[in-house]
């Protein structure tokens, strides 16, 4: 009886619920240890990408990667957009109203302000020091008013409450007052201000189940339309080959991500897997921007022309072949090519990148190759043929514009003027050692970028360096604050995708904020670099508002110092492989209909639920 | 036996040693990570959004007093053994504020429920057809089981896993390959739930058993040919007993002793978690348990499980100790 023929892969899919009214998504942060725990403003309080940040949490505005339903910017809970006082100490919001919470409690600007309050009175909660360092006080004048006092001015103080991954999301005020201890609170079962509520959950942390509210009218979602599947089932399907095997067995809808060659593989074998680009390179080209970050910090790395010269010596064909197969959507620049950048960043400035010169000391080179992208596209026809576009415009969307020439000459030339000297193949350093450089990847954590840090210390050791790869496995994070490395594949820059303005990573990057030599380092500025010029920059954006176009201008000057300067070297975007199965559901986000980001733990994701329709 | 009460302080007092400085290494090795819990924290929180340097640096200090890591080594490993005795792990960092024994009582049950059946199936079968391939040596199906026990023994066990997964999810898709029960089910004492527990232990439970059999039989029937060439064992044949008696009284129970020996040891080992079956299975318990631990440098957690396996494989160890001088002679106490 124990082997009767049931379909067999991850657990089956959820017992009692109708399969047309379902949706199954992958909750990547796998089996969560402490499943009970809904308290998202806790630390390390159970899951957050379980559902409970994208169907049943809500805060005051959304930023989406992507073009979004109604623009990129979403004001969700907020009736409006942030208005600030004249010298940015001020920041009112004006809320909806109508919006309940699943108990039957409306939603006020008393929420917001407990939101603020509970945080800063429990120094152990999520976002405490956030809002201690930044709020003097939050006045409520009337219910659907917010007026936040901040200590210091802040242009951008409102992005703490927008979505672009996640946000500060607003607690219950009428639950967390009865609280004695909010930080140890596990908050189950969670009241929802989300158009979801929570139906069950897995105690060992599987699988949570979310059910559609009866008033789904009176969330922020609803104004959208009503969301198509009744239930959502966030589950942990297991590692990427039983990814792949539950969706071909039609038991897990949507696949936050695999490598590249599940994706082919259910491309290949199931015609009803969509992804993202409807061919090659199907992934999600995500808001950050994986890069070589040297440690600017080392003796040898401080050198521009030394970081100049191991940039030359790369080939990013062989780095997108090695990653993702050349799956892989390229950058020059420190910016992302997702969501708006392109038509922000990386076309307005192709002129600028043509002309980009260096002089070697021995000679001028103009390093850009504005074809760089198309050589991909051509190097994969033969093998993926009609899968490979052919419309250069969607070429350049799908595989970028174009990268660095490889030169090992003038690397050489580089090199040389920084006072190293070659033996035989090999670079000694000016002292006359051998000049290595070691390159710290995360391991089978993250297996594309460490393949493509693989190749990258292959070529380098090809050019004569002493190149190594580092495996950090678990301790990248530590080692990565701490400084401990020469040079790491990751990202120190990601963005909003969806809106134009870079102050989300580059503020921490000013010089105020750069770490001593063995201190760790604030967030997103591992390379641990500063500059004059990127100081006025940060500076004159902290002056102005979000959506001022000079952000725009400020944000080129940026690409600009980052080019010549190349603490980072920009490889390509982070590629999600998102596999949407439509035998069940249609109507999913893609390249075609971007209106939300298709990754499964990005809160924007909720987005989806309101477009997607039962197929038959 | 009257040496025997001196023999069971002297074990006694072993015991107590080994579990002291195995719980000290533990400690020494886990507090010796390069891992920071706190920054594991603080890099999951600020992938939220911007957050200030300064707020990260406050959220820093907030974090360290939060985890009780503030104070010296020396007085971290007081407070260690000092919840150490009073069965207390403390919280788990990594999930705080759950308490670390919650966690390890949630994973145990699914863990010693898989390893002990199929521990013991693995132990009752392997004895079993390796005494008797031991014994009856010229049994071509028993020498056909030694051929395919030798070839099977020395194969990965993820290799055979990843094969049962293969075979039985997605060839001919019968059986669950990953998870402890189907979803949404109410746990507890129903049929639904059980059956599907049941159902979903089988390939786990089925790749243990593959592997660990050869292990087993293989000793077994090297120990029995040993036997079987003993005096007492000859000159029982030669006196005209009955094979089946001269097998189980006089081969398989002298045969047996070192067996038991191994099975106390791996029914103790059972602490650990078999951590790749439950990550390739994706089966809820210790294993998986301990190694996000380790990952996510949860000094207590880690600790946790790893005291627990200490003290289950000595307390195995010092029972096969005391109960051998009472059950074979042969064992001198000295």
């Amino acid at each position: 009886m124990l082997l009767s023929p049931v379909p067999a892969t991850a657990q089956g899919i959820p017992q009692n619920i109708p399969r047309k009214e379902l949706l199954i998504l992958e909750n990547p942060e796998g089996t969560i240890k402490n499943a009970g725990w809904f308290n998202i403003w806790a630390i390390n309080a159970g899951s957050q990408s379980n559902g409970l940040q994208q169907a049943a949490l809500d805060t005051l505005w959304y930023i989406d990667p992507e073009k979004g339903l109604d623009g990129a910017w979403d004001n969700s809970l907020a009736a409006d957009k942030p208005v600030y006082n004249a010298d940015f100490t001020e920041m009112q919001v004006k809320l909806r109203r109508g919006l309940f919470w699943s108990d039957g409690v409306e939603f006020t600007s008393a929420d917001v302000k407990a939101t603020v309050d509970t945080q800063i009175k429990n120094p152990g909660m999520r976002f405490s020091a956030v809002l201690a360092n930044n709020v003097a006080s939050v006045e409520t004048p009337d219910a659907e008013t917010v007026i936040f006092k901040l200590k210091k001015p802040n242009s951008r103080f409102h992005t703490n409450f927008t979505v672009r991954w996640g946000a500060i999301w607003i607690l219950p005020k009428h639950v967390f007052e009865k609280v004695e201890d909010p930080a140890k609170f596990d908050f189950n079962k969670p009241i929802s201000l989300g158009a979801y509520t929570l139906h069950s959950f897995d105690p060992d942390g599987k699988w949570y189940i979310w059910q559609l509210r009866d008033d789904w009218q009176r969330t922020s979602l609803g104004r959208h339309g009503k969301p198509g599947p009744k239930y959502l089932a966030y589950i942990d399907p297991g590692p990427p080959d039983k990814r792949v095997i539950a969706q071909l067995n039609h038991e897990l809808d949507v696949i936050h991500d695999i490598a590249p060659e599940g994706m082919f593989t259910l491309a290949k074998q199931d015609k009803g897997t969509r992804a993202w680009f409807k061919g090659f390179p199907y992934g999600h080209p995500d808001p950050t921007l994986p890069a070589v970050i040297f440690n600017t910090q080392n003796e040898y790395l401080k050198n521009r022309d030394v970081r100049w010269a191991l940039a030359l010596m790369i080939d990013v064909k062989a780095v997108t072949m090695a990653a993702y197969r050349g799956a892989a959507t390229i950058s020059a620049i420190a910016v992302p090519p997702t969501g708006i950048h392109p038509e922000a960043y990386h076309k307005p400035m192709e002129a600028w990148l043509k002309d980009f010169e260096i002089d070697t000391g021995k000679s001028k080179i103009k390093p850009y190759d504005p074809t760089v992208g198309k050589q991909i596209a051509d190097m994969l026809r033969p093998s993926m043929g009609d899968q490979i576009p052919s419309d250069p415009a969607v070429i350049a969307n799908s595989f970028g514009l174009g990268w660095w020439k490889p030169n090992v000459a003038a690397a050489g030339e580089l090199l040389t003027r920084a006072g190293f000297r070659k033996q035989g193949n090999q670079w000694l350093t000016p002292d006359g050692k051998p000049f290595v450089v070691r390159l710290m990847v995360e391991g089978d954590l993250r297996p594309v970028m460490t393949r493509a840090g693989t190749m990258i210390v292959q070529q380098w050791k090809q050019a004569g360096i002493d190149a190594r790869i580092d495996v950090a496995q678990g301790t990248l994070l530590t080692r990565r604050a701490a400084g401990d490395f020469d040079a790491f594949i990751g990202w120190s820059v990601e963005t909003w995708g969806g809106h134009q303005d870079l102050s989300y990573f580059m503020d921490s990057w000013h010089s105020q904020f750069v770490a001593q030599p063995g201190q760790p380092q604030p967030l997103r500025n591992w390379q641990r670099w500063s500059h004059p010029q990127l100081d006025k920059i940060i500076e004159d954006i902290r002056k102005i508002g979000f959506d001022d176009p000079k952000g725009v201008e400020l944000g080129r000057d940026y690409v600009k110092l980052m080019t010549s300067e190349m603490p980072i070297i920009p490889l390509m975007a982070y590629n999600v492989f998102t596999a949407m199965d439509q035998t069940y559901w249609k109507g999913y986000p893609t390249a075609d209909d971007p209106y939300a980001n298709p990754v499964t733990n990005w809160g924007n994701s909720r987005y989806m639920f309101v477009r997607l329709k039962p197929a038959n | 036996m009257s040496a025997y009460p001196a023999y069971l302080a002297k074990r006694l007092v072993q015991f107590a040693l080994v579990v002291f400085i195995g719980v000290n290494l533990a400690f020494v090795i886990t507090h010796a990570s390069p891992i920071d819990p706190v920054e594991q924290s603080i890099s999951a929180v600020t992938s939220f959004g911007s957050t200030a340097p300064e707020a990260i640096a406050a959220m820093r200090t907030s974090l360290q007093e939060l985890y009780g890591l503030t104070g010296t080594l020396g007085e971290q490993y007081l407070t260690f053994w000092s919840r150490v005795l009073r069965g207390d792990f403390g919280p788990s960092l990594s999930a705080f504020p759950t308490p670390v024994s919650a966690l390890i009582g949630r994973a145990l049950p699914w863990t010693a429920g898989l390893l002990i059946v199929s521990t013991m199936i693995t132990w009752v079968l392997g004895n079993l057809l390796g005494g008797l391939a031991g014994y009856y040596q010229r049994n071509r199906m028993l020498k056909l089981m030694g051929v395919v026990a030798m070839g099977v023994h020395p194969i990965p066990y993820y290799i055979v896993a990843l094969l049962l997964l293969i075979v039985f999810g997605f060839l001919w898709p019968v059986l669950p390959i990953t998870g402890g029960s189907a979803m949404n089910l109410q746990q507890g004492w129903n049929w639904p739930f059980v059956s599907s527990v049941l159902l979903h232990s089988i390939l786990p439970a089925l790749s243990l058993i593959l592997i660990g059999l050869g292990s087993w039989f293989l000793g077994m029937r090297s120990l029995v040919s040993n036997v079987v060439t003993e005096d007492y064992v000859v000159y029982a044949e030669i006196a005209g007993l009955d094979s089946r008696r001269v097998l189980g009284s006089y081969v398989m129970r002298n045969a047996l002793a070192p067996q038991v020996t191994g099975l106390a040891m791996s029914l103790g080992g059972i602490f650990n978690g078999a951590v790749i079956t439950e990550k390739v299975f994706g089966y809820p318990g210790v294993g998986t348990l301990l190694v996000d631990a380790v990952y996510a440098g949860d000094y207590g957690l880690v600790l946790g499980v790893t005291t627990v396996s200490i003290i289950a494989v000595s307390v195995g160890v010092l029972v096969i100790d005391l109960l051998y001088p009472l059950i074979d002679p042969r064992v001198e106490l000295r």
